[in-house]
């Protein structure tokens, strides 16, 4: 009698356990290289995506190692979303065989390149060779430090969800238009912010600001790299010295992963301040969205301009 | 040999029909209507925006404001060369194979691309002096198979050991390790066949089983060298390998890496004489050889800091065992004496080398490794190595090496004090960084 309750127990768990798992909607798996493009996927996706992320915010997207743990997590993904442009192009590709998922080779349902919908600047003319350092022909891949690319993400991500979701396509909508709304609320919160910094003269260390600058409309007079990728030489920071004192300079911008004791020294010899400003979502505590990163970077422009 | 013909076939033709696993209709429809729904207003808008933005560009310069487009609208496969340039400034002459002072060693041309939405082909040429064109690499990979498969065909670096399978000019020392040159060759083992690769996680973390076919084991000997039948006649004298790779994230910023290898397969062994076998006549005699191998690597590069700190600690032993086929024809060999020295080519010999590497600057690391292995004569015991390394990188493109090494062959042989220079330098399109 006993064993008769356990099987007919056991049978009826197995079978509701079953039955709910059919039930259970299958998330769409993103996979991301950046935080920034995980947070607005997450945002868009909400609860039918599960998103995760390659690089963190706090290192350099550029050189990431190819490690065989990503290749775990990029096996089963359905999208592979990446900034492009080749700021990927030290990994990715390494990563994207390892994984031996077709969906997300180039080709594939899964294989999204995000740069395709962005507005690019600095898109290279006429003959480009590595005598002009690091250079990405095809455009600075920083380009999510415009809130407005970070809408056409969120509108690319809205479509591409619903094409492999064609069930979910309503909520995609719908929390791309609250994505959207957040940001548009945030934008009109910055506008005084904005009104103060344009026009103020600024230097970063690398090109990865120019997006930051153009919306903002600070002034970029100098680069601390003297080419792109390019370490700074005693030179070009002579040079940069003399720049700085002659536009009035105040501040030095650059990212948290490069050594600010080049900068610091530039600094100290113009009056100036090092403002080390996260690039990315969770390049430092309390940077926990694409809204608050882009709130973050203002109101720390503001505050030191 | 018509077994592996079947099994490559099955697997190119598993991936072609893998990529092309069709939807049911329903989904499709569905699908298709879903996506035309999808495309609200605002996206069109958004398309249309850009198309404008993009046609406004040619006239206005200024505005630098693009939408990107193809990166290689004319399909034209990823060229690349590297450079590798040695010289050699050690005080008792070069130890360079060439015995150049100041040499080429190698110019290395890479080229690959998709071939089709099921195929990626490599091909990498080596040219230097020694050599002239040599193919180093040249295979078609397949990209589409299930079951998390991948399957080669062609000639690539045996996946054997860990510096193995990393081109030499790539290598984070100026050559491998002693026990790879001695085992194998100075430029590693290659093979022409099949390789096939699973990757799979049972127990929570990354391993890879890769497994290959081919032809024969290491390089075939000079023309002078004859046998009484190809070594390759039977499926039992050609190369066989497996490695399987096991990886574990320690930390955020440190991993492991340990992995096994084994590999056997028949090579010459030379007889000293000419021995008449039925009809034919040969100076040596297929014997098997198999190898076996354990290498781990630890890796420590705090995120955070990743272009100023990192440290490598790496390591290989390899062993390796050799049948004599001599011996048992020591009779036909020394008659009439029933008995006559002959080498001891059954000799089970091992080696190894631990590697260490920290980075200085941005720009600059310093290396260091010890290398031993037993030489083939009992008598002579072990060459014995250390080296230093000084390395520095002006960009992701060029490296400068100084390398000082000092090496004790053996018994009875002189130490000889090395002091290498290394530059190496890369054109065409940026290659991934080598994990």
């Amino acid at each position: 009698m006993n064993i008769r309750i356990i099987f007919c127990a056991g049978v009826m768990a197995l079978t509701l356990g079953a039955s709910s798992q059919a039930l259970a909607q299958p998330k769409l798996r993103i996979v991301t290289s950046t935080t920034d493009l995980d947070n607005i996927a997450q945002a868009v996706g909400g609860d039918r995506v599960s998103a995760i992320h390659i690089s963190e915010g706090y290192q350099d997207p550029h050189f990431v190692e190819a490690k065989p743990s990503f290749i775990l997590k990029l096996r089963n993904a359905d999208v592979f979303a990446f900034v492009g442009l080749d700021l990927e192009i030290g990994w990715m590709s390494l990563l994207i065989d390892g994984a031996r998922n077709p969906k997300i080779r180039q080709g594939g349902s899964g294989y999204l390149d995000v740069s395709r919908v962005v507005r690019v600047i600095d898109v290279a003319r006429g003959n480009v060779d590595r005598s002009q350092g690091d250079v990405h022909p095809q455009g600075n891949p920083h380009y999510w430090l415009d809130p407005e690319n970070g809408r056409r993400i969120a509108r690319l991500f809205r479509d591409k969800f619903s094409e492999l979701d064609p069930a979910g396509a309503s909520t995609y909508a719908a929390n791309a238009r609250a994505f959207e709304a957040r940001l548009n609320a945030a934008e009109n919160q910055w506008k005084p912010q904005l009104a103060k910094l344009k026009g103020k003269p600024v230097v970063a260390w690398h090109t990865s600001w120019r997006y930051l600058a153009q919306y903002t409309g600070i002034n970029i007079v100098g680069f601390m790299e003297p080419k792109p990728g390019v370490p700074p030489s005693p030179s070009h920071l002579a040079g940069l010295i003399q720049t700085m004192r002659r536009t009035g300079v105040k501040v030095i911008v650059m990212e948290p992963f490069y050594d600010r004791k080049t900068a610091d020294f530039v600094a100290a010899r113009t009056s100036a301040k090092v403002l080390i400003l996260p690039p990315s979502v969770g390049a430092i505590k309390g940077v926990t969205d694409y809204i608050s990163l882009m709130q973050y970077d203002i109101r720390q422009l503001a505050d030191a301009l | 040999m018509r077994t592996i013909a079947v099994l490559w076939a099955s697997i190119t033709m598993a991936s072609a029909l893998h990529a092309q696993v069709p939807t049911t209709p329903s989904d499709s429809a569905a699908r298709a209507k879903a996506k035309a729904d999808s495309i609200a207003a605002d996206s069109i808008a958004l398309i249309r925006e850009l198309e404008q933005m993009q046609r406004g560009n040619a006239a206005d310069t200024t505005r630098g404001t693009q939408v990107a487009g193809p990166s290689n609208p004319r399909l034209i496969p990823d060229i690349s060369a590297i450079g590798d340039l040695v010289a050699d400034l050690s005080p008792d002459g070069s130890t360079q194979e060439s015995g150049n002072r100041f040499d080429i060693r190698e110019v290395e041309v890479a080229i690959g691309a998709a071939v089709d939405p099921y195929f990626r082909a490599d091909f990498i040429l080596g040219l230097s002096d020694l050599e002239g064109i040599a193919i180093e690499e040249a295979y078609l990979t397949a990209l589409s198979l299930p079951a998390a498969l991948q399957a080669r065909i062609g000639r690539f670096h045996m996946p054997f050991g860990k510096q193995n399978t990393t081109h030499r000019a790539e290598l984070q020392t100026v050559e491998y390790p002693h026990v790879i040159q001695r085992f194998f060759s100075p430029e590693g083992l290659k093979g022409s066949g099949f390789w096939v690769s699973k990757i799979f996680a049972p127990f929570g973390f990354y391993q890879e089983l890769q497994a290959t076919a081919v032809n024969r084991l290491g390089d075939a000997p000079d023309d002078s060298v004859t046998l009484a039948e190809p070594l390759n006649k039977r499926l039992s004298g050609l190369g066989y390998s497996a490695r399987l790779r096991n990886y574990w994230d320690l930390s955020e910023a440190a991993n492991l890496e340990l992995s096994f290898s084994a590999m056997t397969g028949k090579v010459e062994q030379p007889l000293g004489i000419e021995l008449s076998f039925g009809s034919v006549t040969a100076n040596a005699v297929p014997a098997r050889q198999s190898d076996l191998g354990i290498d781990f690597t630890y890796r420590w590069k705090p995120l955070e800091r990743a272009l100023y700190k990192s440290f490598i600690l790496q390591g290989e032993v390899i062993h390796q065992l050799n049948a004599d086929a001599v011996a048992p024809l020591a009779p036909l060999i020394c008659a009439p004496a029933p008995t006559c020295p002959l080498p001891d080519f059954g000799r089970s010999l091992t080696g190894g080398y631990v590697f260490a590497r920290y980075q200085l600057t941005r720009r600059s690391f310093f290396g260091t490794r010890f290398d031993f292995v037993q030489n083939p004569a009992a008598s002579e015991g072990s060459t014995k190595a250390g080296s230093t390394y000084l390395q520095f990188f002006p960009s992701e493109f060029s490296k400068f090496v100084v390398s000082y090494e000092l090496l004790k062959p053996g018994t009875g042989l002189k130490s000889v004090n090395r002091i290498l220079l290394q530059t190496t330098f890369a054109v065409g399109p940026h290659r991934p960084h080598p994990f």
